[in-house]
């Protein structure tokens, strides 16, 4: 028995020793860019041994978690490799002149700097703001009036459902191009030539209707979901009570979908923050605003990210956009972390 | 212990599934099939070794490269894979994820100094090609290296339908500054019916789609009109803190207000493209603010309604916002470059035939190209070829320095003042001037 246990710490010994090995020759030589057909070969006989070598680490106290770690690995190497290094990666070119091609120098944060002296930066950050606030409202207030509709006793119910659920599945690129034709070529009669989308005022109005129309059937499906939860037993008491439809649908329906509420709310929030494809295909951002933090600007419609988008391909300042990236990151961030909180809260008083 | 085995057996299957995912990655050769497949209309990722890739940012003569490729083949038996992008496609944006991911073209195009900076010291020096000898368009770096090979010749110029003009008794060669332009549009908007024109001018300022028309090329005019080719005066008081000469954009801005005046309504703040090619085909404009460029699509796309129209003669005249300037504005609109890698060598090859006879008569007679190289003897058969090659004759050219502006300029900054400008928020020539000049130095600045 004693032999076994001194075999296997030695094969042990030896397999993790040659996956290393393997592993960094294999990584070495494609960093050094030789053309050696065998080794991604010796790239997986590495992973292979090194894991098998960790396997049969004599160990009775740690075994298990090693057996874990390896089931692990998968997961938290694609997540490592899709998220985190990606991340990490982002955030420092942020602090350097990156061009998408190469990186001359390291700046500090001159990129930060640059971005918060920007005007039509500042502006984008507050436009998108407020599209989010008027969003985030009227499509919950629409959706909601659509869901009650559509789950009240009128005829055709389910076609109604289709019809307003249909444009949520009309890609955002093409229905900002339907729109665009709308305004520009059909509208434009009623607008005395002049169209909607040429006037930023108008246009972000536009961009508003576009994506109301867009996103308010898929809300209402959601709050379908929640009023046709609402259980039976307690409308019909209600009823039986003598409550009118308006105190029923106050005291009753809206306190039971509170937590469907706090759902709506926040994928309104996070995705109108998100807000791109429309706004990239209705009006590319153009719109000018005369006197803005005493510049003329010229991109009256264009929202965060679409601004992101164009500071580095437009303008090819790749570093400036990443920096831009970062803190459009950390707004997300703290906007689901409130939506947890908040929503796990709900959850405790239910 | 078969349990034990089991287990063992399925963490290796794991961990050689997990591996081989890696393994093609870190190989680095494998094309990346999924971003090539997005852009290129080519397709088909070619495995032979010595292949060339074309990038071609001029996604109208596709078919055109692609018979010059074969042609190429025939001769000298190395393939060249012909990668089109255009409309809309950001090129560089493409070409920089093809460098990440160690699959960068043979030969690519380049559009100015910006792009050519993207890439500098990753592409071949062709000082000593052959080819250099008989053109004056090719690219010089700062350093004095040749890396681009031109291609063709655009014109910006504003173009005008001949007969037209004929019809309504006006003589092109009498159009020599605002004045003769002014009464020139006044005639023809008196006789608009009588001539069947829907409008004087297909000017259109739309900044969402056609910023590059205004931002680009109208601006261009500003930069160089009535200019020598070497002269970039306004064009260095531009990179120079995006100063403006006041005293000449007024002028120019009069101009544009001119052709805010007599442009089709519906076109001028929210037309496309197409539209304005398609009824200047149609006869029912008898200017139209695009270059050169558009022959292609009357003859092609719009070749329906250019017939109905008579196949009328067109030409060019010199956006002549002050009196005597006689220049339309010439030159390669972008470039062929070379890549530095391990095929240079044949993509010079290349480039070299393309430049000698068999290239040239397909790019000349098949891709109405105009040709930029001295000893070619092909006209192509293009609505505008017989104008650009007479201005060019005469001496009459200007160069184009806007596409060394700074990066974005037309898209982000001044499509929209045109814009606004042709919507009427911009009142006269002069708040157009200082609004202008607000706006490039803030970008020249930011």
């Amino acid at each position: 028995m004693k032999t076994k246990a001194q075999g296997n710490s030695a094969l042990s010994f030896i397999l993790l020793i040659a996956g290393i090995v393997l592993l960094v020759a294999a990584l070495a030589m494609d960093v050094m860019g030789t053309k050696f057909a065998g080794r991604g070969a010796m790239l997986i006989f590495g992973i292979i041994a090194f894991f098998a070598g960790l396997y049969l680490i004599p160990t009775m106290k740690h075994h298990r978690k090693i057996v874990y770690f390896i089931f692990l690995f998968p997961l938290l190497f694609t997540f490592a490799v899709t998220v985190i290094i990606p991340l990490v990666l982002g955030i420092g070119y942020s602090f350097t002149d990156w061009t998408g091609v190469k990186i001359t120098k390291f700046v500090g944060l001159a990129n930060y700097m640059s971005m918060f002296k920007d005007p039509a930066f500042i502006y984008s950050i507050l436009i998108t703001f407020v599209f989010v606030i008027i969003n985030m409202v009227l499509i919950n207030v629409i959706g909601f009036c659509l869901a009650l509709l559509c789950t009240s006793s009128i005829k055709a119910s389910g076609f109604f459902r289709a019809a307003y659920f249909l444009p949520n599945l009309i890609g955002g690129i093409v229905l900002g191009y339907i729109w665009q034709f709308v305004f520009n070529n059909v509208l434009i009669g009623m607008t005395n030539h002049i169209s909607l989308l040429s006037q930023s005022k108008t246009a972000l109005l536009c961009i508003v209707v576009v994506y109301l129309w867009q996103y308010g059937g898929y809300i209402m499906l959601i709050y379908i979901t929640g009023l046709t939860q609402v259980p039976g037993d307690v409308l019909e008491a209600a009823n039986i009570d003598g409550a009118t439809p308006m105190q029923t649908l106050f005291q009753i329906k809206i306190p039971m979908i509170a937590s469907t509420i706090t759902i709506c709310t926040f994928l309104t929030l996070t995705s109108a923050f998100k807000q791109f494809d429309v706004n990239m295909a209705l009006t590319n951002g153009a719109g000018s605003v005369p006197n803005f933090m005493g510049a003329y600007l010229s991109n009256g419609t264009q929202m965060l990210a679409l601004n992101i988008y164009n500071t580095a391909i437009a303008k090819n300042s790749y570093a400036v956009g990443q920096a831009k990236a970062v803190l459009f990151f950390i707004i997300l961030a703290v906007v689901s972390l409130i939506q947890v909180r908040i929503s796990n809260s709900k959850e405790v008083e239910l | 212990m078969k349990r034990k085995l089991l287990a063992i057996a399925l963490v290796g299957a794991m961990t050689l599934s997990l591996a081989a995912c890696g393994g093609s990655g870190s190989s680095g050769a494998g094309t990346d099939d999924s971003t090539a497949g997005a852009a290129a209309s080519s397709g088909g990722g070619s495995s032979d070794a010595n292949a060339l890739r074309l990038v071609n940012g001029k996604i109208e003569v596709d078919a055109q490269l692609k018979a010059l490729a074969k042609a190429y083949e025939e001769v000298s038996g190395v393939h060249v894979e012909i990668e089109s992008m255009g409309g809309g496609v950001d090129i560089q944006g493409q070409l920089k994820q093809y460098y990440q991911g160690n699959n960068m073209p043979d030969i690519f195009v380049n559009g100015g100094a910006t792009d050519f900076a993207n890439w500098e010291g990753l592409l071949a020096d062709m000082s000593g090609e052959k080819w250099v000898e008989d053109t004056e368009a090719e690219y010089v770096d700062g350093e004095g290296k040749v890396v681009g090979f031109p291609y063709t010749t655009e014109a910006i110029g504003l173009a005008y339908n001949a007969d037209i003009l004929e019809k309504a008794g006006i003589d092109p060669a009498s159009i020599t500054g605002p004045d003769s332009m002014k009464a020139a549009f006044e005639t023809l908007d008196s006789k608009k019916d009588e001539l069947g024109l829907t409008a004087v001018i297909g000017y259109c300022a739309e900044a969402t789609n056609l910023y590059w028309s205004t931002g680009n090329h109208m601006f261009g005019i500003y930069e160089d009109e009535g200019l020598a080719r070497d002269d970039t005066k306004y064009f260095d008081m531009l990179a120079d803190g995006g100063k403006i000469d006041e005293e000449r954009f007024e002028k120019y801005a009069e101009m544009i207000a001119l052709f805010n005046q007599y442009s089709d309504p519906p076109l001028l703040v929210s037309g496309t493209y197409d539209q304005q090619i398609l009824n200047f085909a149609s006869g029912k404009y008898a200017f139209v603010t695009q270059g050169s460029w558009i022959g292609a699509t009357m003859t092609a796309d719009d070749k329906e309604q250019y017939e109905a129209a008579g196949n009328f003669k067109v030409g060019m005249l010199p956006y002549a916002f002050e009196e005597g300037q006689d220049t339309i504005l010439t030159n390669s609109p972008s470039w062929w470059a070379v890549f530095d890698g391990e095929k240079a060598d044949a993509a010079k090859a290349f480039l070299q035939w393309c430049s000698e006879d068999a290239g040239q008569k397909i790019l000349v007679e098949d891709a109405g190209f105009i040709s930029p190289f001295a000893s070619c003897t092909y006209v192509a058969d293009d609505p505008f070829a017989q104008t650009i090659t007479d201005y060019t004759q005469a001496g009459k050219t200007s160069g184009w320095h806007w596409l060394n502006n700074k990066e974005g300029l037309a898209q982000n900054a001044l499509g929209v003042v045109y814009q606004d400008y042709a919507a009427g928020n911009i009142p006269d020539a002069a708040t157009f001037t200082k609004t202008v000049s607000q706006v490039t130095a803030q970008y020249y600045g930011s």
